[in-house]
């Protein structure tokens, strides 16, 4: 069988004393779109980093196309990273910059080398900015030449270190679609760092959560969305509200739970099995969410407590049981209601899940 | 009003350069189109004849002399001060801090009298030669002192600290993911040293080459007691034509001469740190 195109095993990395990545094993194949998605400060970055050469690790290995690029200088790894603040070079035009990688290899003729730059200046649609300074261009052009730059060495991986961070909303927002497009088009191997979920959930094939240094679920966007395996993948991604419930009784794919004096059923977990008369978390989203007047099966009693308009949607917080949620819904349709009345909370059954109580690892305020 | 709050501050300094600064340049100014009498007083008759003296051949040539002294201590500095200070920048904290503190030690001490410890170190007698001799590596003392090169050497030192000081700010502001970008990009260390390092310390290189340059123009008391006067330069000529030859328009008319070679290397400095705001060298 052909090997993974990239192999991480067992990496560990310190910075002093500090244990920034625990045991981090999981492999990329050639043309996929991964993120390493994580608050700031969980090691994402550096992990990209490793794998650029620009950190060493401690322990583990890093194998390319099946051999170590471990004691590999960074000048010698076929992966090229386009980095946070672009590092566009700032005495070279954007024709020098692009072409800095072929001529310091020394890998095409000069006349070569004029049509690549070529071509990777009209794949990032920014041909004509040949003569440009880097300190003439946006953020969004910079962002573009950056990508062209690294594009143009043609790397077994191009490695992305939060590259939208600096730009505004709006632009960010179009360059997710049009780097993921750029990444269909080249069929190039993308490993793409960001603490936005949005953003992950846009543009990946699969997604890496990363906490505290360790890995903490991997899987694609709608798995990982909709199944976390743990309470923090359930916090950090996407918006739910989070109870505490205790498990009456567990059937092959739900179970039945108490909150309060409401008894529901909810979808189990995947990956963990859950016993009767054990405490557990249910999640639920807060978009999946709906608020109902009459009297519905499988559905928590609530007391409307606020209600806000907010443009398209309709925020509402309401008490369940003594606990405080949010309601998050798009359009009001069957229940017209005010503070203070008693309504019905329903949900799509796919945007709740149970989890153990007691998480394996996870230390972390919610 | 803000800006006038603003600028009110400014006053004082203002008033202290025009003191110590304005003032007396305005008087060599002047003095420099006066004319003296035999005893050495001066006239107040209008003259060009002190500046149609220093275009005089005989002193032109003093003038190169300077010009050399200065270019060759502002190459000297920039060779020993470059690496100094690119190493210095990359130190970790408490060791850059020592080492800038050993690179501004010897102004503590006065520069006179540093110049009478090279005069120890490099004499006939000196501890160089006492030291070769001792171990036996030559048999009669080697002749260090009275020449261009002591001279050279003499300013070289004095002046290497602004030298490293204004690189070293270059390249402590040099931005790091620079040089990852480039090694990212297949550069060796010395491919981007000279492709990316070297082009961004430019600025620091100018401002060195300035710091170092004016000031070696004008050195008098170093090539007085290293080089024996054996070579005359632009500051032994005027300190000689105030004292011993009482002739102190002409020595303005040279102190003018100078300023202007000063003024024009600081226009080219200030076109390089214009690039450098616009962004050019980050």
């Amino acid at each position: 069988m052909k090997p993974p195109l990239l192999n991480l095993i067992n990496i560990n990395k310190y910075f002093g004393d500090v244990h920034v990545l625990k045991d981090i094993s999981f492999t990329i194949e050639q043309g996929e779109f991964l993120t390493l998605l994580g608050p700031s400060g969980c090691g994402k970055t550096t992990l990209l980093r490793c794998i650029a050469g620009l950190e060493s690790v401690h322990s583990g290995d890093i194998l390319l196309n099946g051999s170590s690029i471990k004691g590999i200088a960074p000048n010698k790894r076929n992966v090229n990273t386009v980095f946070q603040n672009y590092a566009l070079f700032p005495h070279l035009n954007v024709y020098d910059n692009i072409a800095y990688g072929p001529r310091v290899k020394k890998s095409m003729k000069e006349a070569e080398l004029k049509e690549r730059v070529r071509d990777v200046l009209d794949l990032v649609q920014m041909l004509g900015y040949e003569k440009r300074m880097p300190h003439q261009l946006s953020g969004g052009q910079r962002q573009r030449i950056a990508i062209a730059r690294a594009l143009i060495n043609e790397p077994a991986i191009l490695l992305l270190d939060e590259p939208l961070g600096a730009l505004d909303l709006k632009l960010r927002k179009h360059m997710q679609t049009e780097l993921a497009h750029l990444q269909k088009k080249t069929g190039t191997t993308f490993v793409y760092v960001t603490h936005d979920q949005e953003e992950a959930l846009n543009m990946s094939d699969r997604i890496v959560v990363i906490d505290q240094g360790k890995v903490q679920q991997l899987g694609s966007p709608r798995d990982i969305y909709n199944n976390p395996v743990n309470l923090f993948v359930t916090t950090f991604i996407g918006d739910r509200n989070i109870m505490q419930v205790e498990v009456l009784e567990t059937k092959e794919t739900h179970s039945k739970v108490k909150l309060g004096d409401n008894i529901v059923s909810i979808r189990n977990p995947k990956q963990h099995r859950l016993e009767s008369g054990q405490a557990a978390t249910l999640a639920i989203h807060m978009d999946k969410m709906r608020v109902s007047c009459d009297e519905t099966p499988n559905a928590l009693k609530a007391e409307v407590l606020s209600i806000h308009y907010a443009g398209s949607q309709i925020r509402m917080e309401l008490k369940v049981d003594d606990k405080m949620i949010t309601v998050v819904e798009y359009q009001k349709t069957d229940c017209e209601c005010e503070i203070g009345d008693l309504v019905y909370v329903v949900w799509e059954d796919h945007g709740a899940i149970l989890l153990p109580l007691e998480d394996s690892g996870v230390e972390r305020e919610v | 009003m803000q800006t006038f709050k603003r600028n009110i501050l400014a006053v004082p300094i203002l008033v202290w350069i025009g003191l110590l600064v304005g003032i007396p340049l305005v008087f060599v100014f002047v003095l420099s189109f006066l004319s003296r009498d035999s005893l050495g007083n001066i006239i107040v008759q209008f003259t060009l004849e002190n500046y149609q003296r220093v275009v005089d051949p005989i002193y032109l040539r003093v003038f190169l002399n300077s010009l050399l002294l200065a270019l060759l201590t502002a190459l000297v500095t920039l060779v020993i001060g470059y690496p100094v200070a690119y190493i210095t920048a990359n130190l970790e904290p408490k060791k850059r801090a020592f080492s800038i503190g050993l690179i501004m030690l010897p102004f503590w001490i006065s520069s006179l009298l540093r110049t009478y410890g090279w005069m120890i170190l490099l004499g006939n007698a000196g501890i160089i030669n006492n030291v070769l001799l001792a171990i036996g590596v030559i048999d009669r003392p080697v002749p260090m002192m009275y020449k261009f090169s002591t001279t050279l050497i003499g300013t070289a030192y004095m002046l290497v600290p602004f030298m490293i000081v204004a690189i070293f700010n270059s390249v402590d502001k040099l931005d790091r993911s620079l040089l990852e970008a480039s090694y990212d990009l297949g550069a060796s260390k010395r491919q981007t040293f000279f492709n990316i390092t070297l082009p961004l310390t430019i600025p620091g290189i100018a401002g060195g080459f300035t710091l170092v340059f004016i000031p070696a123009l004008g050195l008098f008391y170093v090539s007085d007691l290293l080089g024996g006067g054996n070579t005359i330069f632009l500051g032994n000529l005027i300190n000689t034509q105030v004292t011993r030859g009482r002739n102190r328009p002409l020595a303005a008319a040279f102190s003018i001469a100078m300023i202007i070679v000063a003024l024009l290397v600081i226009s080219l400095y200030s076109k390089v740190a214009k690039d450098d705001r616009e962004g050019l060298f980050q």
